[in-house]
C-alpha cells in the first residue's frame, strides 16, 4: 500500500518536473507556409510555429525584417526546405545568433534538377547544380519531410515523443489517402491531354510523380523578364501539340498568361498554388487542401 | 496732350530698399523719352514697373487704361535660350502673338508682314537661320523686328544698343525714329549721351530720384550730371524707414 | 528577309500587339521627350519613376492588386509631384531641378512608409510595371488614349510651349498662359511615363522617351523636324527591338532600349549636326 502511494507521489513529482506541465510550447520557426503546415501537423499543440514568408509571399526573393531575426533567435528549431530555396536564410541565421537547431526538411529526398529551357532561367536558385527546390510537390517526398520533422522535434523535445509519433503517423496516413486521390484524378485525364502551361516552373516533382507535363513561359525565378523568343516558342508549342490549358499562379504577372491563352485558344484554368499556401480564407490554406485544390483545377481544365 | 503714363509718388524697389524713389511726372503720348543716369539709378527697375513685372512699394503708375497687348518691352538681357531649335522667322513671328493668339492661323498678309519686318531690320536672307547662329547685333535686329510686329502703342527699350556696332545702331535708331513718326510712345534707357543728345528730344535724368526731366539740352547739363553722379549707388544695409513713405 | 523581318508579326498576335503598343508610346512619348531634352529636364523621367510610388501604394491599400487603382494612384501622385514642383519653381527663387528633387524624394519616402505599414512583401512596383509582350485590350486602349491626348494637347499648347522654352519673359509680358502651359506639359509627361510604366516597365517608358529625342538632335536643326524624327526613331527602335528579342531570346524591354541606344550612338558618331564625324572627316567651308 505504502509502496504504491510512494510510487504515485514519485510519479506526480516527475510530472511536476517534466517540461510539459509548465504548458510551454516549443518555439520553432518554419521558413515558409507549406513547411509550417507540415510542422503544425506533426507538432500539434506542443509547438508554437512562426512562419517567415507569409502566404502570398515569395520565398525565392524574401527580404527578412529585424523582427524575423528576433523570432529566429528565440527558436529552438529552424525548419528550412533546403535545395537552394532560401538563399537569404544563412545570413539571417548568422545575424540572429540563434542556438536553435537548423533542420533541412528535404534531407534524404532524391533531388531533381531544374527543367532548363534555354538561357538559364533558374539563376536565382541553387548555385551548385540548379536543383529544383519544390520537392513538396510530390506527396511521397512530403512523407520524408514529415519523418524528418518528427525526428527533429523528438530530438529537441523528448518528452513529446509519443505525441509526435502519433501525429506523424496520422499525417502519413492522410498523405497516403491524398496520394491515392491525386493518382486517381490523373488517371481520369486522357493521356494525350496531360499537359499544362503555367507561369511558374515549380511543378517538376509533381510532373515526375503523377505524369502531368508542365511547361512554363518563364523560368522559375519571378524576376526574369520574358523574351519574345520564349513566348513565341510556347505559343507554337501549345498550338502544335494542342495543349488544352493555361494556369495562373499566385505570384507572377497574370497578363502574360492571358495573352498566351488568348492567342492559342487554350483554356485559362483557375489559380494553382505552388510555392506557398493561400491565406486562411483561401482554398489552399493547408498542404493537403492545396494539393486537392490544384489537382481539381487541373482535372477541370483538362477533362472537359 | 493726353498722358500715356503718369507716375504718382512712385517708389519701386527690392526687399524694401527703393531703386526708384518718389517719382512724379507724366509721359505724354507720342513722346520719345530717353532715361539716363548712373549705374544703379533705377532705370531698368522703372521699365519693369511700367510693364507690370514689379509691383510698386508705394505710389502708382497710371497707364491711362492701356492694356497689356499695347505695351512692348525689350529687356536689357534677353533671357533667350539660343540653343532652342527655331529659326529667325519663328522668333520674329512671335510678335504676332496678339493677333494670332493660341491657334490663329498666320494668313498671307501676316506672312508678308513678317518678311517685311525681317527686311526692315536688315536681316534679309536670315529667315531660316537658327537663332543660335546669330551674332549679338543680328539677334538684336531680330528682336526689333519682333517689336515691329507687336505694333504696340507704348514701347519700352532697356539699353537696346549695348555692345552693338555703329551700323546696327544707326539702322535701329532709324526704326525708332519711324515709330516716333507713327506717334507711338517710346521710352528708352541709354548710356550713350551723344546719341541721346542727337536723337532724343526729351530726357529723364534719374538717380533714384528724378534729378531733371524735360528737354534734353536742358536736362543733360554738367551740373545735373555731376549731381546725379553723387547720389549713392549701393543699397544702405542699415537705412532707416523713409519718412515720406507715410 | 521576309521571314526575318515580317513573319514574326504575321504569325503571332502578341508581337502585333507589342508593336502597336510601342508605336503608341512612341507617338505620345517622343515629342514630350524632345521638349524635356531641350529644357534640360532629361533626368526627370527617372525621378518620376520613384515619385509615383505613394500613389500606387495608396491605390494598393484601397483596392489591393488592382492595376487600375494603382495606375490611377500613380498618375495622381506623379501629377501632384510634377505640378507641385513646377509651381514652387515658378513662384519662388528655387530652380526646377532642385524643386523636383525635393518633391520626389519626399514622395518616395512616403511611398516606402505606406508600403511598410501594410506589411506586404510583394514588390509593388514590380507588380505595377508590366511587359510589352502582354498587352491586353485595356492596356492597348490606355496607351492609345495617352498617345491621342498627348498629341492633341501638344498641338493645343504648341505656341506658348515653344515660347515658354525660348523666351519666357516675352511670353510673360504678352500673355498669362505661361504657367498653365508649363503645368499642362508636366501633366503630359507624367501621363506618358505612368502609362508607359504600367504597360511596359520603367526602363522602356523612359528610354523610348529620351533616347530617340537625344538621337534626333544630331540630324536636324528645326523643332518640328526634330519631333518627327524622334517619333520615327522611336518606332524603329520598337520594331527592331522586338525582332531582336524574337530572334535572339533577349528580354523584350531591354532589347528595344538597346536598339534605341545603338541608334543614338550612331547619331553621335555620324550625325551632321554637332556629331563627332566632323572631327574625323573634315569638310570644306563655304564661301559666305
Amino acid at each position: 500500500m505504502i509502496a504504491r502511494s510512494v510510487l504515485a507521489a514519485l510519479f506526480a513529482l516527475m510530472l511536476g518536473v517534466s517540461p510539459v506541465s509548465a504548458q510551454e510550447k516549443v518555439p520553432v520557426v518554419a521558413t515558409f507556409s507549406i513547411l509550417a503546415d507540415f510542422v503544425k501537423n506533426v507538432g500539434g499543440d506542443r509547438v508554437a510555429v512562426s512562419t517567415l514568408v507569409q502566404p502570398n509571399g515569395d520565398a525565392h526573393v524574401y527580404q527578412p525584417s529585424p523582427a524575423d531575426a528576433k523570432t529566429v533567435a528565440d527558436a529552438k528549431i529552424v525548419f528550412m526546405n533546403g535545395l537552394g530555396l532560401e538563399g537569404w536564410l544563412d545570413r539571417l541565421i548568422r545575424a540572429s545568433g540563434t542556438k536553435g537547431a537548423v533542420v533541412i526538411g528535404t534531407k534524404g529526398i532524391k533531388p531533381q534538377e531544374m527543367k532548363d529551357e534555354d538561357g538559364g532561367h533558374g539563376k536565382e536558385h541553387a548555385r551548385e547544380h540548379k536543383l529544383d527546390p519544390h520537392a513538396w510537390q510530390s506527396i511521397a517526398n512530403v512523407k520524408i519531410y514529415t519523418a524528418n520533422i518528427r525526428d527533429a522535434l523528438i530530438a529537441a523535445d523528448p518528452g513529446g515523443r509519443k505525441i509526435y509519433e502519433e501525429n506523424a503517423a496520422d499525417y502519413l496516413k492522410r498523405l497516403t489517402a491524398l496520394e491515392k486521390e491525386v493518382k486517381e484524378a490523373v488517371a481520369k485525364i486522357a493521356p494525350a491531354k496531360r499537359r499544362v502551361i503555367t507561369t511558374h516552373d515549380a511543378f517538376g516533382y509533381f510532373a515526375k510523380a503523377y505524369g502531368i507535363e508542365f511547361i512554363a513561359p518563364q523560368g522559375v525565378s519571378t524576376e526574369t523578364e520574358a523574351s519574345a523568343k520564349d513566348v513565341a516558342k510556347i505559343i507554337r508549342q501549345i498550338k502544335a501539340q494542342k495543349i488544352p490549358a493555361v494556369f495562373m499562379e499566385n505570384i507572377s504577372d497574370p497578363r502574360l498568361m492571358q495573352q498566351i491563352a488568348k492567342e492559342t485558344g487554350a483554356k485559362v484554368g483557375g489559380t494553382v498554388y505552388s510555392d506557398s499556401l493561400s491565406d486562411e480564407k483561401g482554398p489552399a490554406s493547408t498542404y493537403i487542401d492545396m494539393m486537392r485544390h490544384n489537382i481539381r483545377q487541373f482535372s477541370a481544365a483538362l477533362t472537359s | 496732350m493726353t498722358a500715356a503714363l503718369e507716375f504718382k509718388n512712385l517708389t519701386l524697389g527690392y526687399d524694401r530698399h527703393p531703386a526708384v524713389h518718389h517719382l512724379n511726372g507724366k509721359v505724354a503720348e507720342g513722346a520719345l523719352l530717353a532715361v539716363v543716369g548712373p549705374n544703379g539709378a533705377g532705370k531698368s527697375t522703372l521699365l519693369k514697373g511700367i510693364v507690370g513685372a514689379l509691383d510698386p512699394l508705394t505710389g502708382e503708375i497710371d497707364r491711362n487704361g492701356a492694356k497689356k497687348e499695347t505695351i512692348a518691352y525689350l529687356p536689357q538681357l534677353a533671357e533667350i535660350d539660343r540653343s532652342f531649335p527655331i529659326d529667325v522667322y519663328d522668333l520674329v513671328a512671335m510678335g504676332l502673338w496678339h493677333s494670332a493668339g493660341l491657334f490663329g492661323g498666320i494668313g498671307r498678309a501676316q506672312k508678308r508682314n513678317i518678311e517685311q519686318a525681317i527686311s526692315t531690320v536688315g536681316l534679309d536672307g536670315f529667315e531660316n537661320r537658327s537663332i543660335g547662329t546669330l551674332s549679338g547685333g543680328q539677334m538684336q535686329r531680330a528682336l526689333f523686328a519682333r517689336l515691329l510686329l507687336q505694333d504696340a502703342r507704348l514701347i519700352l527699350l532697356d539699353e537696346p544698343f549695348a555692345a552693338l556696332d555703329e551700323n546696327t545702331i544707326a539702322d535701329l535708331s532709324a526704326l525708332i525714329a519711324r515709330w516716333h513718326g507713327e506717334r507711338r510712345t517710346i521710352i528708352t534707357v541709354l548710356h550713350d549721351l551723344d546719341l541721346v543728345r542727337s536723337r532724343f528730344p526729351e530726357s529723364l535724368l534719374l538717380a533714384r530720384e528724378a534729378v531733371a526731366w524735360g528737354k534734353t539740352n536742358e536736362v543733360l547739363t554738367a551740373d545735373n550730371l555731376a549731381k546725379a553722379k553723387r547720389m549713392c549707388e549701393v543699397f544702405h544695409p542699415d537705412a532707416p524707414v523713409c519718412e515720406a513713405a507715410a | 528577309m521576309y521571314d526575318y523581318l515580317i513573319s514574326p508579326f504575321i504569325e503571332f498576335e502578341f508581337m502585333r500587339r507589342a508593336l502597336v503598343g510601342a508605336f503608341a508610346l512612341a507617338l505620345g512619348g517622343a515629342p514630350v521627350g524632345v521638349f524635356l531634352m531641350l529644357r534640360r529636364m532629361s533626368l526627370t523621367g527617372d525621378a518620376m519613376a520613384h515619385a509615383i510610388l505613394p500613389g500606387a501604394a495608396v491605390g494598393f491599400l484601397f483596392a489591393g492588386l488592382n492595376l487600375f487603382a494603382m495606375t490611377a494612384g500613380g498618375i495622381v501622385a506623379g501629377v501632384t509631384v510634377a505640378v507641385g514642383a513646377g509651381l514652387i519653381a515658378r513662384s519662388t527663387g528655387m530652380k526646377e531641378d532642385a524643386s523636383l528633387a525635393a518633391f520626389y524624394l519626399v514622395s518616395l519616402a512616403l511611398g516606402v512608409l505606406i508600403v511598410s505599414l501594410r506589411g506586404s512583401n510583394i514588390d509593388l512596383l514590380h507588380v505595377l510595371f508590366g511587359t510589352v509582350l502582354a498587352l491586353d485590350d485595356a492596356t492597348l486602349l490606355l496607351l492609345a488614349a495617352i498617345a491621342t491626348i498627348s498629341l492633341l494637347a501638344l498641338a493645343l499648347i504648341w505656341r506658348p510651349l515653344v515660347l515658354e522654352c525660348v523666351d519666357p519673359n516675352f511670353l510673360r509680358s504678352v500673355s498669362r498662359s505661361g504657367a498653365p502651359t508649363h503645368l499642362v506639359f508636366l501633366a503630359l509627361m507624367v501621363l506618358n511615363l505612368v502609362g508607359g510604366f504600367h504597360a511596359l516597365g520603367t526602363l522602356l517608358a523612359v528610354g523610348i522617351m529620351m533616347l530617340p529625342a537625344a538621337a534626333a538632335r544630331f540630324w536636324v536643326k528645326e523643332l518640328t523636324a526634330m519631333i518627327v524624327l524622334a517619333i520615327v526613331l522611336a518606332i524603329l527602335s520598337g520594331y527592331l527591338g522586338l525582332l531582336l528579342s524574337y530572334h535572339s531570346g533577349a528580354a523584350a524591354g531591354p532589347a528595344i532600349i538597346l536598339v534605341a541606344g545603338i541608334l543614338y550612338a550612331g547619331s553621335v558618331l555620324f550625325g551632321p549636326v554637332g556629331g563627332l564625324k566632323r572631327h574625323f572627316i573634315p569638310v570644306r567651308h563655304l564661301e559666305a
